[in-house]
């Protein structure tokens, strides 16, 4: 688990320092943020690393100078681009900022008093309808709105705090009675899924190791340990074994705005395997993961790690004469994908775009 | 405004700007159509304007004029519940137009800040006939300076695809002229496929020039990613299920639709591509997939 490391400044002046404070916890949490980013696991604690960010920005909204909704959302921006440049990879940190930009966003519209109906974003009918070239500069002061903010921001911590279970309640509806389902690595939602419905069903999994990391075999134990009859396989096993599986359940890192996934590598060969056999490939994934980059975009895509998990640096013959690499992510196009089981319930990968316009603001789309 | 003024003004709009997509001009012309008509009563405009339309679409029977005018239709409706003195509402609706007009001559520009960083350095492009929104889009790619080449299809009977690659050569973008049919065995070479569109209707799907769904249906076999370009203002209100679904009015030019008795005789020039076979769609409301165009459409017309 990522521990945030806490720089305690017990030389200050009497009187604590606000500034400083805030921008030590910022330097701490980048640089455990680019720390945290040397492969060990991919899918590791991005539950974790949503909570914090959002804290920060919590922090950020209590603490820093501003005055009015725009000078806040320059501020955050302005931390959102060092932050995310840190790990460009943790797309978490990236959707948790524009959230929070989004519930400025709200906050202020609600304070001016102008209806939240009116869609504030790009279409044929704002554009047919409005009276004037809509310059929101966001300069009103309004003194409720830091408080207001700060309450919005608790509240979206809340609902990550329930992610996990929310999704896990949903797992009676989709795993029945001597089922067959297939997993891959290591996810911690869909452990929690998978437990949920072991409470009262009676399934087996099979979990596809996942090489060079292995985090399939870390799940197998877990699930067992629930009682849950489990098999671990080879990756290259998985499309001769697909034929008597049921169901296929996975975790990702991302969900993209077209509705595909950026997912541990090797999830890819599973998708097909599974559209092959016209099986069923659910995927649990928290509405924190939905990103709005679209796959083909040409900054930081695939991520690398160190090789010598496929090729260890002991074989050291072969090194001279070889390119070994890595990667780390696999992308999953929305075809292969037939249903998306989030917090708020269950949704085809066809609806993804509704429910990012309903999430982030387009103009925020870049920070 | 009677009819051949209407036309007259229609046609000098085309002249004066050939780079002005075919709706803007009739969205013009109609407004003008507004200023200087004489109606007592909205519903008498409407009823003017609906024949203005109609006038219209007998001089150019594309798709785009025809969304074009229900566009304007909608505006006036929409702006017509607000204000219910007629003198009031014309005074805004002028100026609401007049704002639309400028806000819709930006629409090219933001679909190719949206798109370009979808070609990537070394990617090799097919296209389809003259499309001035993909023009733009590659003109913004080169700027960026990006190294691509491009295969454009022939797009008979009018080779509009030559016109295409004589504006690509004076951005010295290397380019291909390829044959209609030729489109199944170049496209092994080519990376991504950007097309433009006539009309964009309710399911997602397009309306375009001719052969454009045959390119559709063999990228969907390569595996090839099928990019459409199109600026919202080209949104219709229809829902064809197949080829022969598309209303005839659209599928032939106009004079063509006046002169012939038999029109089974005459080719179409146009084709619809159904939304399974279009991976993104590039607006100025944003990067779109093909389900979430019947959404904007449902905001607008409802």
């Amino acid at each position: 688990m990522s521990t945030m490391v806490q720089v305690v400044n017990l030389t200050t002046m009497p009187g604590p320092d606000k500034e400083t404070d805030l921008t030590e916890r910022i330097e701490a949490f980048l640089s455990d943020l680019k720390r945290g980013g040397s492969g060990t696991g991919p899918l590791r604690g991005s539950a974790e690393t949503a909570r914090e960010t959002t804290a920060l920005l919590r922090r950020i909204t209590a603490q820093a100078r501003w005055s009015s909704a725009g000078d806040l959302m320059e501020i955050i921006r302005k931390e959102g681009r060092r932050i995310t440049a840190a790990q460009p990879s943790e797309t978490t940190v990236g959707n948790m900022i524009r959230r929070v930009l989004k519930i400025v966003r709200e906050e202020y519209a609600r304070s001016r008093g102008s209806s939240e109906e009116t869609d504030q974003q790009e279409s044929l009918h704002k554009l047919l309808t409005s009276g004037g070239l809509s310059e929101e500069n966001f300069r009103q002061h309004f003194a409720t709105l830091k408080a207001n903010v700060i309450e919005a921001i608790n509240e979206l911590l809340t609902e990550l705090e329930g992610t996990t279970d929310n999704i896990a309640m949903q797992a009676l509806e989709h795993i029945h009675s001597n089922e067959v389902i297939m997993t891959i690595g290591r996810s911690r939602t869909v452990e929690a899924f998978l437990k949920d419905a072991a409470r009262k069903r009676k399934f087996h999994v099979i979990v596809a190791e996942c090489a060079p990391f292995c985090q399939g075999h870390e799940m197998a134990t877990s699930l067992s340990k629930a009682g849950i009859e489990t098999t671990v396989i080879a990756d290259a096993a998985i499309f001769a074994v697909m034929s008597r599986v049921n169901k296929v359940i996975i975790g990702t890192q991302t969900v993209l705005a077209n509705g595909g996934l950026r997912a541990v590598n090797g999830t890819h060969t599973l998708a097909l395997a599974a559209k092959h056999h016209s099986t069923p490939l659910i995927v649990c994934a928290p509405m924190f993961k939905l990103s709005p980059q679209f796959p083909n975009e040409e900054d930081t895509f695939h991520k690398f790690v160190s090789p010598h998990e496929v090729l260890p640096f002991t074989e050291g013959e072969i090194l001279s004469k070889v390119n070994v690499h890595c990667p780390v992510f696999d992308y999953v196009p929305p075809e292969l994908i037939t249903l998306f089981i989030s917090n708020i319930g269950g949704h085809a990968p066809s609806y993804i775009y509704r429910l990012m316009s309903e999430l982030y603001h387009p103009e925020d789309h870049e920070l | 405004m009677n009819e051949e003024e209407l036309v007259e003004y229609f046609r000098a709009q085309m002249r004066k700007d050939p780079d002005m997509a075919s709706a803007v001009a009739a969205i013009r012309t109609l407004l003008e159509f507004l200023k200087r008509d004489k109606g007592e009563t909205i519903l008498g405009l409407r009823e003017s304007l609906t024949g203005a339309t109609d006038c219209l679409t007998g001089v150019d029977s594309s798709v785009a004029v025809s969304s074009g005018g229900e566009l304007f239709l909608r505006f006036i409706s929409l702006t017509s519940l607000e204000h219910q003195d007629l003198s009031r509402c014309k005074k805004v609706m002028e100026e609401r137009g007049e704002l639309f007009l400028e806000k819709i001559s930006m629409s090219r520009a933001k679909v190719a800040k949206l798109c370009h960083t979808f070609i990537k350095d070394g990617a090799k492009i097919l296209t389809h006939s003259y499309s001035r929104v993909v023009l733009r889009v590659l003109e913004k790619a080169a700027a960026e300076k990006k190294r691509f080449s491009v295969y454009v299809t022939e797009s008979q009977p009018d080779s509009a695809g030559r016109q295409m690659a004589d504006a690509l050569r004076k951005l010295n973008v290397p380019v291909t002229v390829v044959l209609d049919a030729a489109v199944g065995y170049v496209l092994e070479k080519v990376d991504l496929v950007i097309v433009g569109a006539e009309g964009v209707v309710e399911s997602g799907g397009i309306i375009n020039k001719i052969g454009t769904y045959q390119m559709a249906v063999c990228s969907k076999a390569h595996n090839k990613p099928f990019y459409v370009v199109a600026e919202s203002f080209k949104f219709v209100r229809l829902y064809p299920l197949n080829q022969q679904d598309v209303p005839d009015k659209f599928k032939y030019k106009a004079d063509t639709l006046k002169t012939v008795k038999n029109l089974s005789e005459e080719h179409p020039m146009i084709d619809y591509t159904p939304p399974s076979l279009i991976t993104l769609l590039f607006t100025d409301l944003g990067v779109l997939t093909p389900s979430a165009v019947s959404d904007e459409l449902i905001k607008l017309y409802l």
